[in-house]
């Protein structure tokens, strides 16, 4: 049914079908969306850093802007040890944000829509974060959960509250990107299906909100990747700084 | 407003009943996670081989050439202003010397100039006072000669014409004596 609101987050085969030992790993409209974000980073990222021009022009612009606001989160949140894993964040945020945008295109697919990828994004870093502080701080990385200056009647229960609050992480950090992309996504098919629903004559005021509605969700594409990957480096500031 | 606003709310919940009940979310289907999963981690991958290893560097070199560009600039202009500015202390310290030597050239001239005329006035008016008591002593003379001379020619002339009204002649010694008398009576006129 195409009014339902739900069934633009539907994934769909394109093309063969491929297996490899037994799992189905076939080229859907979810991948093409990934492949068609990510190509479009390149290209950008191309033709914005292809002349080196002291006065740069409008795409050159455009990538040193991203960088040197990925660069600042960076530095002020995880201050200068985190350099090492500015390409990643870069990335992280880049890809995000970009499959954020493509999925405001109408009838285009939201990637971080789905709870799958957002997941697979948040263990990732969760795992990375972990295995860098304990590469970084051996076994001292376990005082992350006792923090500083608490009186030792409360100490468990803080120590439990950490470790529950560290461990729900990946969870909560999947979840606020694939719950606004969802979210926003079917407020607007709702509010475009009151459109055709109530006619010429009713039409106008959905029609006036789902503008209203594209423009908070352009914000909110922005504001998720931004979200996504300033607790990145938030989770890594904890890894390698560890003053808790 | 408040009955098409109530209107819209109704129609919300029935219309998501509705999809609630026909559908469900898509996303916890997991006919496709392993497709999605691998997916997103190769292109994810790519996407992170490509970005770190060619164009965040070239940005990084753009944006350092940049730094160190805008560095430069600003360095060469501070050193060229602190060059300018010792030129114009330079020219400054030159410009008083010259004023000061002006001054001192105008001074030293001023008094040479001075003593020149003070000097060359000096001797010109003692010339002239020289020249003045020499002409002064031969006027005396030619005054004094011209009374002696004047003297005789009076005594010829007097003798003569008693000589030519008489007939007879004088003595010379009384007509010398009248003529003496007569001219020391008139001769402060003359002198």
């Amino acid at each position: 049914m195409a009014n339902n609101p739900m069934q633009q987050f539907t994934v769909h085969k394109i093309g063969p079908e491929i297996k490899i030992a037994g799992v189905d790993l076939s080229f859907t409209n979810a991948s093409l969306f990934m492949v068609i974000s990510a190509s479009i980073i390149l290209l950008f990222l191309f033709f914005g850093s292809k002349e080196k021009k002291i006065i740069p022009d409008k795409l050159q612009l455009i990538a040193e802007l991203f960088y040197t606001f990925v660069a600042k989160m960076i530095s002020d949140t995880a201050g200068s040890k985190a350099k090492p894993y500015f390409p990643f964040i870069f990335c992280l945020f880049m890809f995000v944000l970009f499959c954020n945008m493509v999925g405001m295109l109408p009838y285009s697919f939201t990637v971080t829509s789905h709870i799958i990828v957002t997941l697979i994004m948040a263990l990732f870093i969760f795992v990375a974060v972990t295995i860098i502080g304990f590469i970084k701080h051996g076994f001292k990385y376990f005082s992350i959960f006792v923090p500083s200056g608490v009186p030792a009647v409360l100490l468990p229960l803080i120590t439990i509250i950490e470790i529950i609050s560290y461990l729900s992480r990946p969870v909560s950090l999947s979840v606020r990107l694939f719950a606004n992309m969802m979210a926003g996504h079917t407020m607007l098919k709702v509010f475009g299906g009151f459109v055709v629903s109530l006619g010429i004559l009713g039409g106008w005021l959905p029609l006036s909100f789902s503008v209203a509605l594209t423009g908070l969700e352009i914000l909110v594409a922005f504001l998720q990747a931004y979200v996504f990957a300033i607790l990145t480096c938030i989770y890594l500031n904890d890894a390698l700084n560890l003053h808790h | 407003m408040k009955s098409l606003l109530s209107f819209f709310i109704v129609f919300v919940a029935i219309n998501l009943d509705l999809y609630a009940a026909e559908a469900g979310m898509p996303q916890l289907d997991p006919t496709y996670w392993a497709s999605q999963a691998f997916w997103l981690v190769l292109v994810f991958s790519i996407l992170y081989f490509f970005i770190s290893k060619f164009y965040l560097p070239k940005i990084k070199d753009n944006l350092d050439n940049r730094d160190n560009k805008i560095k430069e600039d600003l360095e060469n202009a501070n050193k060229f202003k602190e060059q300018s500015e010792t030129k114009l202390k330079e020219y400054e310290k030159i410009l008083d010397d010259a004023k000061k030597d002006v001054l001192k050239i105008h001074f030293e001239s001023k008094n040479i100039l001075n003593k020149d005329i003070q000097s060359k006035k000096e001797s010109m008016e003692n010339e002239i006072g020289k020249e003045i008591s020499k002409a002064q002593k031969e006027i005396l003379e030619i005054k004094k000669n011209s009374i002696t001379s004047i003297q005789n020619i009076s005594e010829n002339i007097a003798s003569n014409i008693i000589e030519n009204i008489s007939g007879e002649k004088l003595n010379e010694s009384s007509i010398k004596a009248t003529v003496e008398e007569i001219s020391k009576k008139n001769i402060y006129r003359y002198l």
